[in-house]
Order: C-alpha cells, then structure tokens, then sequence
C-alpha cells in the first residue's frame, strides 16, 4: 500500500484528471480480498465463477428471509428494552432499524427518545363514563366501543378506520402514524392498525413495513432488475461492490446500475447519461444538417445536388453551399455544381464560425459514436453468451456428454469458459466507456490503456471462438472424438488465460493506471507478474514497472526478461525453466 | 341533492358555529350547498389588518373530517403568506391536518395568522422579501389595502 500512495502522490498527471476518476472506485481498497481474483483459485478450478465470486461482502435476502431477519430484530429490541414488539417497532422504524442505535439512544436518554417516537410512559387512565364523544365525528358511542392510543384520546371505530386508512393511502408515512388528536404525539403502532383498519389496509401497512426494513436501513437494497423481489444486504467497507442477485441480475450495490466494475459509478452515470441524453441528437443534427434559410427547420442532405427545395409547405429552393436562393444561381455563380459564391466566402471567412462549430460537432460525434459502438456490441455480445451460456447448461452438456461419452461432471471446464465470456463481455463494454472519457492528452496512459485493453480483446475473441465454433464439431460428431481431451485442454487454457488478461485490465484500471508517466519508467503488461509464470505464490496485482517507453503498446510480445518466454498458441507467459506452455501444452518455438 | 346525507359531524359543526361564534369570525353555510361556507374574519386588533373586515370562503370536501377543508381569501390582502389568488399558507390545510381539528380551529388559526405574519414561510415572494427587508413599509401598505378593500363597504 505505501508504495501506491507514493506514487499516487509523485504522480501529478493523476491531480489533472481527478474529475475523470472521481467517484467512488475501490481505490486503494485492498486488493487482496476483493471478489475479483480469478487468479488465485488455482485448487478449485472446478468451481464455477459465480460462487467464487460471491465472497460473503453481501447476502441475497427473500422477502420471508426479510421478515424473518424484522421480527429478528424487533424480538430482540422488545426483550432487551422491555417494551411491546408494536413500540419496538416503531423504535426500529425511527432509527433507520438499527439496533445498535435504538440501544445506544435508548439508554443515553429514555425520555427524549419517547418523546420522539410518541411512545408514552404513562397510559393515561381509562376514563370511567359509560358513553363517550367521538373527537372525530361527534358521535356518542357506548365506552367500549371506543379506541385510544396510550393518550387517552378516544374515536370511534369508524373515525379510527377512515384516519388510518387515510393515512396509509397517502404512503409510507402511515409507518409515524400518531394520535388524530392535533396536539397529542402519541404514536399509532401496528397492534393497533391490527385491531382498527381494514384488512386490505393492515396488508398494505405491513408491505410498507417490509419496504422500510430494506428501504430505510443503510445495510440493505432491493435488487433493482424489474420485478425482482429479492433485497441485499451489504457488509460495508468490504471493497467490491458488484453483486449478484439471485435472479441472476448483477448490479453495483452503490450506484445500483448493472455492474460495471473496473468503471467507477461516476464514469457510469456520465455516460448512461450521455446515452440517453438528448444531446447527442443534438449534435448530430448540427453535423449533419444546416436549417433551411428559409423555415429554419434542419435538413440533412443524404444525397444529390447542392440544389435544395425544402419540403412543403416551405418549398423554398436553395443552394446547400451558400444558403442563398436559388433563383440566384446559374452560370454566373460558377455553375449549378460549384457555387463559387461559396468558396469565395470561405475564403474571406465568412462561413468559418457556423462551419467550424459543424465540423467540431461531427469530430465529437465520430469520436462518441466510436466508443458506443464498441460499448453496445459488447452489451450484445453479452447477452447471446448469456443465452448460449444458457442453453448449453440446459441441453448441449447432455448431448455433449452423450455424444462424447464424458461424463457431465467432466465438462464443466465448457461452464467456467462461458462464465467467463458473459462477465469478460461485461468488463470489456464498461472499458469502453472509460476510454470514452480518459483525457486525449494522457498519451501514456492511453497507450497503456489501449494496449491492456487491445490484449484482453484479443483474448476474449479468440476464448469465445473457441466456445462457439470449435465446440459445435464436437457437438456435432456421430462417434466421440479422440481429439476432444486436447479441445478441454484448450479451451480451459483460453479460459484461464483470458480470465489474467481481464484481471490485469481491471486492477489497471481500478488504479486509474497510475502506474503509468512516473519518473522515467513505464509499466509493461503485467502478465510479467503473474503469479502463475512466476511459480511463486504471491498474487497478481501490483503491476511492475520497468522495460521502457518503447515496448509498452507496441505489437511485439517478446519479452526481455530472460527467465520468460511467451506461448505462441495462448500467449502464456512461461518461466523459461519449461518447455512446454503451462497453460496450454503447446510446446515451445525455440528459434 | 348533496344535502340530504350530510354526515352527522358537518350539521353538529354547523350548528355551533352559528349559536356559539367565536369572536371576531361568522361563517354561515351557503343556502344550496351546505358544504360551502361564506365566512367573515375581522382583522385582530394591533395588527395590519385591524378595522378590516376580509370575507373567504370554505369548502368541506366530500371526504372532510379526513381531508381538510379548502379555504381562500376572497378579499384582497396584502400578506406574505397569502397570494394574489387569496390562497393561504397554512400548515394544518395541508399535511398537518388532522380529523380532529374542526372548521372553527381552521378559521381561529387563519385569523392567528394575521397577527402574526410569517415571512420565512412565505407564499408570496414579493410581499415576503418586502416584510423582510423593510417591515414598518410593508405594514403600512398592508394597513392601505386593509383601507382600501377590506372597509367593510
């Protein structure tokens, strides 16, 4: 950690883009215990991706686990406070369901907290009259068919039934429900809305009462994917804060977009933003049309002559160059295909402001529309991994298993690859739109950026090559094949492969490739540090810094670390102490 | 017609506030609709308003005592918490009203509020700012439109 935050601070190019990485990342968290590492679970290369990746920061809770962990709570309040679960509970409700809190208050200063939630000490005595006036609907009613909070304050049953069914239409603050008297704070609880209101309307109060629990508690959420029921509950300070909803929906527990780990929620919300945002129509309206002079409405001219009549009802006929009228041109203008009236004008400037201000527009958009391409085909890409992750857990692995008499338990390296397609995919999309807004003048970290990104692509296409086409042979085979053991060894080799080029991508990036323009030396690819290659069993992570300027970004793969050789068939980076690739067998080019 | 099922609450409301007014306010129901209500509020004394007689008028919605009744000024006044519309800012006609309260404690209030006029809470910008900023200016002009509309003519 000391030698991230020196360079964090040695770096002044970081101080000049804070903006682009503000946010709340998990800087500086540690990197060891995030759910990420993909690369340290060497022994359980079996178990699937998704599993691994739930390192208890958080728990998925049903809504009855969701009552149960209330009444859990409220129980222990009740016992500990010796008050009824109803005053429990609306001491929960005030203090954001903290116990700690209702504790800490409680016993700091009883009195004020009563005060506060209208928990009264003393019930006022019941008055002994046999019939009493409702102070609602004036009505005398016989004593016993009247109702009070502990003030004393009596209503009828009637008037008590419309005031909380009132109070419950209006939403969840029939949860502080007090005394319909006006100068009384006396506090309504459940206990009471169960004798008095309705029996839609009790429904409705405890559905409130179950939203508050998450809605209300800094420790919970409710997974935001349409019409999932199942809330979160989140360890705070643990780091990571991807999760995985068992609707199987992932999510930042932060921001609560879809998850986007290695980008920050700040990056996140600018471009979800920018997407939706009408300015970019905006800006391709400018680029690509000029108003008619005319009208004033925007015209794109697709295709033909410079010869514009505009549509009707303004039907006004124009030069596209100059905007001038039309009836004006002809051969004295320089012919109807060249108005040198145009050139001639941009030649003293008159046009520059307005078509500057185009041609900056349609810079921009290029250079937008360039991201978001990348940024969507991903988005894509993702999804029909997800369903061709989907069916091969639903048929495929049966019919492989069949086709190629392997057991299914033997296949599941065929899981873990499309596990990692689905979650690369992910984080290949959420790169670009970091790259979207990592400053042009950063040319180092650019370089580094699109270098570790350039890498992890070219992995990802060639793992999900293999998953897709290479896979259908074997699927397709009448007789098993023999040469189905060196696919597994392949395949699981890609996955593994692919899976560090991610990892390195993401921690580079989670560190806002700080590792990049300090003093003279400029990092290399981190695979160099792989705990793997390295035989050691240190984790990935820290990314070394050494080689020089020229190496990082450029195309060549050799390494000049002597003790290291790349694979040519998966990349792998060796240690040189072996022949054949670790990774995938393939054994070493020595020329 | 909307009178016949008046509840219970409404027509003992009625008839006390016609035998047993509370000082310094009539309100009367409308002969057709005995929801509606032609109220008068004399200006406290020692406040702005003194001497002026301001008329409003009260509805009691279909859901009254749970909802609250509607009230406006129908007499121009110049009140930082009142608009040019005669609306009136008032905490118990809006989320702090409670069934218990009645047409008589929404009226004793409205004529509390003239006594004490409460610029931080305002409706009306301009008379708010002038409160603030010159308050012994802003009480005469409320005194010359007390003069000048609410003289009783």
């Amino acid at each position: 950690m000391d030698s991230e935050d020196d360079m964090h601070d040695a770096n002044d190019l970081e101080s000049l883009d804070d903006d682009f990485y503000s946010g709340e990342t998990a800087m500086g968290s540690d990197d060891g215990d995030a759910g990420y590492d993909f690369v340290d679970n060497e022994s359980d290369d079996s178990e699937d991706i998704t599993s691994h990746r739930q390192q208890q920061n958080y728990t998925i809770l049903s809504e009855v686990d969701i009552r149960q962990h209330q009444e859990e709570d409220i129980n222990r309040v009740s016992i500990v406070l010796s008050i009824s679960r109803s005053a429990a509970c609306i001491l929960l409700r005030h203090y954001n369901w903290s116990v700690s809190k209702v504790h800490d208050e409680w016993f700091a200063d009883e009195e004020n907290v009563r005060k506060a939630v209208g928990l009264l000490e003393n019930p006022v005595e019941m008055q002994n009259a046999r019939e009493l006036s409702c102070g609602i609907c004036f009505e005398n009613y016989p004593h016993n068919n009247m109702s009070t909070a502990a003030c004393g304050h009596h209503f009828c049953g009637s008037c008590w039934r419309g005031y909380i069914g009132t109070s419950i239409s209006d939403g969840p603050g029939c949860l502080m429900l007090r005394c319909p008297d006006p100068s009384c704070s006396a506090a309504v609880g459940q206990d009471m809305i169960n004798i008095l209101a309705t029996d839609e309307d009790k429904e409705k109060y405890s559905r409130y009462l179950l939203r508050s629990y998450i809605e209300d508690n800094r420790k919970t959420k409710w997974c935001p994917a349409p019409g999932c029921d199942f809330a979160v509950e989140f360890v705070m300070g643990s780091g990571n804060y991807d999760v995985c909803c068992n609707c199987s929906y992932n999510f930042c527990w932060n921001c609560t977009e879809e998850a986007h780990r290695p980008v920050d929620c700040g990056t996140v919300a600018k471009w979800i933003l920018k997407n939706s945002a009408e300015s970019e129509n905006m800006n391709w309206i400018l680029a690509n049309s000029k108003p008619c002079p005319k009208c004033k409405r925007p015209i794109e001219k697709n295709q033909g002559c410079m010869h514009i009549t505009c549509t009707p009802p303004c039907k006004y006929e124009f030069c596209w160059l100059c905007l001038g009228a039309w009836s004006e041109h002809g051969e004295r203008t320089g012919g109807f295909y060249a108005c040198n009236r145009y050139e001639s004008a941009k030649q003293e400037g008159a046009y520059d402001e307005s078509e500057r201000r185009r041609e900056m527009a349609k810079n921009s958009l290029e250079r937008y529309t360039h991201y978001y391409e990348r940024w969507a085909t991903n988005q894509s890409s993702r999804q029909k991994a997800l369903a061709d992750l989907h069916s091969m857990q639903t048929e495929k692995l049966e019919k492989l298993s069949d086709r190629q008499s392997q057991p299914e338990s033997q296949l599941k390296f065929i899981i873990e690859a499309w596990l990692q397609i689905v979650e690369c995919r992910r984080v290949l999309k959420w790169t670009y739109a970091y790259g979207y807004y990592l400053p042009e003048h950063e040319h180092a970290k650019r370089q580094f950026f699109e270098y570790l990104q350039g890498e992890a692509e070219s992995g990802l296409e060639r793992l999900h090559q293999c998953a897709e086409k290479e896979l259908q042979v074997y699927l397709d085979a009448e007789t098993p094949m023999k040469d189905f053991n060196d696919f597994r060894t392949k395949l699981a080799g890609l996955t593994s492969v692919t899976r560090n080029y991610f990892e390195n991508l993401v921690r580079a990036l989670e560190t806002g490739l700080k590792d990049v323009g300090s003093s003279n030396s400029q990092a290399t690819c981190s695979k160099t540090s792989s705990s793997k290659c390295l035989g050691g069993k240190s984790k990935i992570g820290k990314i070394k810094a050494g080689g020089t300027t020229s190496r990082s970004g450029g195309p060549s793969r050799s390494l000049d670390e002597s003790n290291l050789w790349s694979c040519d068939q998966c990349t792998y980076v060796n240690p040189r102490s072996t022949n054949t690739c670790q990774m995938c067998e393939h054994r070493r080019c020595t020329t | 017609m909307a009178n016949s099922n008046l509840p219970r609450r409404i027509i003992k409301e009625t008839q006390r506030l016609l035998s047993e007014p509370a000082p310094g306010i009539s309100a009367s129901p409308s002969e057709d609709n005995m929801r509606y209500f032609n109220v008068m509020i004399l200006g406290p004394t020692q406040s702005p308003y003194e001497g002026g007689v301001f008329k409003l008028e009260l509805f009691l919605p279909e859901e009254y005592p749970m909802a609250a009744p509607k009230v406006r000024f129908l007499t121009k006044i110049y009140h930082p918490n009142i608009d040019k519309l005669g609306r009136i800012c008032l905490d118990i006609l809006k989320d702090k009203w409670s069934p218990a309260l009645q047409i008589r404690t929404v009226l004793l209030s409205i004529q509390a509020l003239l006594s004490a006029p409460n610029p931080d809470d305002p409706l009306s910008d301009n008379i708010a700012k002038h409160w603030k900023t010159n308050e012994a200016e802003a009480v005469e002009t409320a005194k010359e439109w007390t003069r000048l509309y609410a003289s009783g003519a």
